[in-house]
């Protein structure tokens, strides 16, 4: 692998862009939630920043709490721009999420590795392919994986050793009304994805 | 040679990579009637695409729990959205026996699935496409993995001398029961002990007899608990145990007949016998412990006492304020 000697930058100008353009996916994502679930999705305004590597574990802590969370990460790449979308739930959200998503079944670890799964693939799905859509790159989702159930921050980023310093995360914070569902979706890239997606962004802002 | 003709051996290039591409790939309409069944399919199941085609999913196998891909299938016609589902919800979608005789360890073939949208040429999704990978491989290793931590945690647990609880997951029980001691008000008491003069013991009949030794007494104590009692080899030649809802006159028993059966017991190692005796501390849980460590130090000062009042003996732990 060769590191690339360009400094990974965010200018104010792609920074809104990348907001503008979250805040689009999510208002198609919440709308295929609705029509799906029929449920009200609230719609945050989505943080884009440049995080350290460092930093990953606070941005994670920031947005929860330390009580047990599950969590699935999701690869996804096209045109050579590539990430990862990190979902993380609060363990107490999962008995309204059950009845949300019509879950009859029993709320024992398989039923919430089920929930975990299909709303993941709702949620991430939606998101990356709406900002796919607008910036016209046709993403490849790899199969989801389940980092913990049940665990703490500590648990599910036991890695910490990571190929990069610096990339761009574009957090989203859901909640969805008169229920008790807090989950938050983390969109990382790769470090060489950001000038890529960053040259995509100036074509929008010009 | 006419663009057409190129267009045609294009179509046959893809077939041809459809019908040996090494994952499964199934096209079903709105019905769940089978449209496009590949060359792993058939593989897998014995079944060709001409009897495949047109049969309906769920009739045709019966284990794949309509309700259950129906919910991960309709998200994908009705939102165009991709869908997945992994090994660890449920093993397999299609029941594919075992293929490999000498390198497969599994039953049954360990699946992931993507559930893609095929979208028309009017942009309504009146197909899709279920792709099946084969992740036996990486299931068998997570479960191998899984079983190694687990072996693992369990040796963690015991010491591999005398096969009683280490110290380490003794200490932890002993932070538990301390908690639940500040909270209740069963007594739990403490029975600290160590065999008199084992330096002797090794230097007369060597190392090799004081494990024996170690061992003969761990085998004995282990006769003498209750279930609930929670024994450790501390260290060295020092036990410690942890007698739950027991109070001082009870621990005093227990500690009584351990000592006893230590001194009756004849230990054999080779032609010798090596006999042993111990002395031992007790102490009461008390209000006035602010940590596990304090109740360990009153044990261990009671155990203290009663090597210095002539050993082989018995000593309760006697509060300062009294």
């Amino acid at each position: 692998m060769t590191l690339t000697p360009t400094e990974v930058s965010l200018s104010e100008d792609q920074r809104d862009c990348y907001q503008e353009l979250t805040n689009v996916a999510m208002g198609q994502a919440a709308d295929r939630l609705a029509r799906l679930l029929d449920v009200y999705v609230v719609l945050p305004i989505p943080k884009v920043n440049l995080i350290e590597s460092s930093d990953l574990h606070m941005a994670i802590q920031d947005a929860e709490t330390d009580s047990a969370m599950s969590a699935v990460c999701q690869g996804f790449i096209g045109s050579g721009i590539a990430g990862e979308a990190l979902l993380l739930f609060n363990d107490t959200s999962f008995s309204d999420l059950a009845a949300l998503m019509n879950y009859g079944g029993e709320l024992d670890r398989y039923g919430e590795l089920e929930l975990l799964m299909d709303v993941s693939s709702l949620l991430i799905g939606a998101c990356i392919q709406g900002i796919g859509e607008q910036l016209e790159i046709h993403f490849n989702q790899g199969h989801p994986v389940v980092l913990g159930q049940h665990c703490k921050v500590d648990d599910i980023l036991k890695s910490g050793n990571h190929q990069w310093t610096k990339t761009l995360a574009i957090e989203i914070h859901y909640t969805i009304e008169h229920v008790n569902i807090d989950c938050d979706l983390l969109l990382l890239f790769t470090e060489d994805s950001v000038a890529k997606l960053n040259n995509k962004i100036n074509y929008l802002l010009d | 040679m006419t663009d057409s003709n190129i267009e045609f051996g294009d179509i046959h290039w893809l077939m041809d990579i459809l019908q040996n591409i090494d994952v499964g790939l199934v096209v079903l309409d709105r019905q769940y009637n089978i449209q496009l069944w590949n060359g792993f399919m058939e593989s897998h199941s014995g079944l060709s695409p001409q009897k495949a085609k047109g049969e309906n999913l769920f009739e045709l196998f019966s284990e794949i729990p309509k309700d259950w891909f129906m919910k991960k299938a309709e998200p994908v016609y009705q939102l165009k959205t991709r869908t997945f589902t992994i090994w660890e919800q449920r093993p397999y979608l299609f029941r594919f026996k075992n293929y490999r005789p000498i390198t497969g360890r599994a039953s049954v073939m360990y699946q992931n699935t993507s559930i893609i949208p095929l979208e028309s040429i009017n942009r309504s999704v009146d197909h899709i496409c279920v792709i099946i990978y084969d992740v036996t491989d990486i299931a068998v290793s997570r479960e191998d993995v899984m079983s190694a931590n687990k072996t693992l945690s369990e040796l963690n647990r015991t010491d591999q001398l005398t096969e009683l609880a280490s110290r380490g997951y003794w200490l932890k029980e002993l932070d538990r029961e301390f908690l639940r001691c500040q909270r209740s008000v069963v007594p739990s008491t403490l029975v600290m002990f160590d065999l008199d003069d084992f330096r002797s013991i090794n230097g007369h009949y060597g190392h090799q007899a004081g494990d024996q030794v170690l061992r003969s007494v761990s085998e004995g104590l282990r006769q003498t608990l209750r279930q609930t009692d929670q024994v450790c080899r501390y260290g060295g030649e020092v036990f410690s145990a942890l007698l739950v809802d027991t109070d001082e006159d009870e621990a005093v028993v227990f500690a009584e007949r351990v000592r006893k059966m230590i001194e009756r017991m004849d230990i054999r190692y080779g032609q010798q016998s090596i006999r042993a005796t111990a002395s031992l501390g007790i102490a009461r849980y008390q209000k006035s412990f602010t940590t596990a460590q304090d109740w360990l130090q009153a044990a261990d000062k009671a155990l203290y006492h009663a090597k210095e009042s002539g050993r082989n003996k018995t000593t309760v732990y006697q509060p300062k304020a009294h």
